[in-house]
């Protein structure tokens, strides 16, 4: 039985966890990969729960290296292939990303961000940003989504499979300990049915006839003997990283017109972030409020924007300053001044957002 | 009631709502004026779901057996771990209700708890929020209750979160009611929030008592 576990449009009460499962078999994801590790387990428990009823396949691995590796080589078969992994998961499956990213590989990634290192907490953090964004020994040519809600689990996790086999660059999905473990409704409902289309796949090798005589034969190289060999693959991931990025840029903007303070903040922290602006707003206050959606590529034309029209800008999120040493290199060059609102590894209400915010506006401090 | 000794275990698939249910059956019974035992026997995320109301709810008289934070080194992921006094918690005097993890795997954890087979009235109550995807038909929820081992009772807590209404709970009443007369179980209660309940009324479309509900678990971490 093909298809999707529930058809038409429902409206579902979920963990974040189980909407990337079932959005993977929406999807029409072929394989998962996968080594467990909190708080991501759920992605696994779910999607092989759902694969024998939807003709799917799993395979537990050693370990992440190896779930990021084998993922690879689903891709690399034709398959629509992903792996779910958090924390010291991440920092493994760098390697393996590193090299899909040279090889242009149309691999999914889904991150659960955890707090570090690898034996600290399984519950939640931003502290995979710079990780995920820019991990491995590579240019960080690969995209990656920020989620906030289980509806943009849902979609986000439909369309990365779209963005990766469409521009064949790596695509993560970034979400968190607390979005893989709340519950709150969604509504989940079969793509193609909505007329989404979904990008299928092809065979990097096995295709048919006799390389060399019936066609090209497949070279799917990872090595790279000199210096100016690897500039000159590299220059054309960066031609076309440049080339596509505009297409591939998202974000989510309220009020940036004309503000004393602009609240940038990503993932679960936009939530906060864009409740205390609109309550803000509705005490009169100037504040605006920016998040970027596509970490990778940064959307900087519209944060450039935004940030020029304002007098200072605040930065939230549950890391020390990942998402803003993303945002200040977007902003090189505008001289206005930046205030952090940095809680690492922890939560962050729209009750302490407003209360800075006010310092700053009503009070004027810095 | 107040002379019967009430032993209760809510089971059921992930998220479907034991520990709510579970909490709230446990402050209902405390209001009878007995001594009540509310027990975490989630072994794999124990210190996540009952650890951080503990101290709220022991404010509210009923005795919590569930880790605290202090205590809480290398839970989960590291292996399976069972508090000490846990295995004992049928030793103590008045209702005893567990919270138990999830899935079939949560239901065996019972089988940990010393006299369990010898309690006159213990019951094993499934928590079923026809909402979730993986218990939204009659057909799925006859098949996951069967998984389950031995259940002697259904729990209707069929909501959406913040856009819970009456229908939707008594869709679910419907849901369960079915399965339940598939498999020959009872359905014990509805649940519903206050103002829900409200609407509803004392019983449900299927003539269940409906329970009515205070969210704690908004303020776990899951």
């Amino acid at each position: 039985m093909a298809g999707v576990p529930v058809p038409g449009d429902k409206r579902v009460f979920m963990t974040g966890n189980e909407v990337v499962a079932y959005a993977a078999v929406a999807a029409r994801a072929d394989i998962m990969y996968g080594y467990p590790i909190t708080p991501q387990n759920e992605v696994m428990h779910y999607w092989t729960r759902l694969a024998p009823k939807y003709e799917k396949r799993f395979l537990q691995t050693e370990d992440e290296l190896s779930a990021g590796f084998t993922t690879i080589g689903g891709v690399m078969a034709g398959r629509k292939a992903f792996t779910a992994t958090a924390g010291p998961g991440n920092v493994l499956m760098q390697e393996p990303m590193a090299m899909a990213e040279m090889m242009r590989l149309p691999v999914v990634v889904v991150i659960m961000q955890r707090g570090g290192p690898s034996t600290a907490t399984v519950i939640y953090s931003q502290q995979e940003v710079i990780l995920t964004t820019f991990g491995g020994n590579g240019e960080g040519f690969r995209i990656v989504y920020s989620t906030a809600t289980h509806q943009e689990l849902y979609d986000y996790t439909i369309k990365a499979f779209n963005t990766a086999w469409r521009y064949r660059f790596p695509v993560f999905l970034l979400a968190d300990g607390y979005q893989a473990k709340m519950r709150e409704p969604l509504t989940i409902y079969d793509p193609l049915e909505r007329g989404i289309e979904l990008i299928a796949p092809e065979a990097y090798l096995g295709r048919p006839g006799t390389p060399g005589v019936d066609r090209p034969p497949g070279h799917f190289r990872n090595t790279y003997s000199t210096e100016e060999e690897l500039y000159e693959v590299l220059q054309g991931h960066v031609r076309e990283y440049e080339r596509i990025w505009r297409e591939v840029e998202e974000y989510e903007s309220l009020g940036t017109e004309d503000t004393d303070l602009l609240i940038i903040a990503h993932g679960v922290v936009a939530r906060a972030a864009k409740q205390a602006v609109e309550y803000l707003r509705g005490e009169g206050l100037k504040v605006g409020y920016f998040r970027p959606v596509t970490l990778r590529p940064m959307p900087v034309d519209a944060l450039r924007e935004a940030v020029s029209r304002t007098k200072r800008f605040m930065v939230v999120e549950s890391a020390y300053g990942q998402l803003s040493k993303l945002v200040r290199d977007a902003l090189y060059g505008l001289a206005v001044e930046m205030v952090p609102l940095y809680k690492p590894g922890v939560g962050v209400t729209p009750e302490e957002i407003m209360a800075r915010s006010r310092e700053l506006i009503v009070k004027g401090e810095s | 009631m107040k002379d019967i000794r009430i032993v209760e275990a809510y089971v059921g698939e992930y998220a479907s709502g034991k520990s709510e249910v579970a909490i709230n059956r446990a402050l209902e019974l405390a209001r009878t004026g007995r001594p009540v035992t509310l027990v975490d026997l989630d072994l794999v995320e124990p210190c996540y779901t009952l650890r951080p109301l503990k101290k709220e709810l022991e404010e509210q008289g009923i005795n919590v057996l569930a880790w605290e934070t202090r205590d809480a080194v290398g839970l989960g992921e590291t292996g399976n771990i069972l508090r000490a006094e846990v295995p004992w918690a049928l030793r103590r005097p008045g209702h005893v209700v567990f919270d138990v993890g999830y899935g079939v795997g949560g239901a065996r954890t019972l089988d940990l708890v010393e006299g369990i087979d010898q309690e006159p009235l213990f019951r094993i109550l499934a928590v079923v929020n026809t909402s979730r995807p993986m218990t939204m038909t009659v057909e799925n929820v006859v098949d996951y209750v069967r998984n389950l081992g031995p259940v002697h009772g259904l729990i209707n807590n069929t909501h959406l979160g913040d856009e819970t209404t009456a229908d939707i709970v008594q869709q679910g009443a419907q849901t369960v009611a079915e399965a339940g007369r598939r498999l020959g179980i009872p359905v014990v209660a509805t649940t519903a929030v206050a103002e829900v309940a409200a609407v509803i009324g004392p019983v449900d479309c299927e003539n269940n008592p409906v329970r009515v509900l205070k969210r704690y678990m908004p303020r776990a971490f899951w």
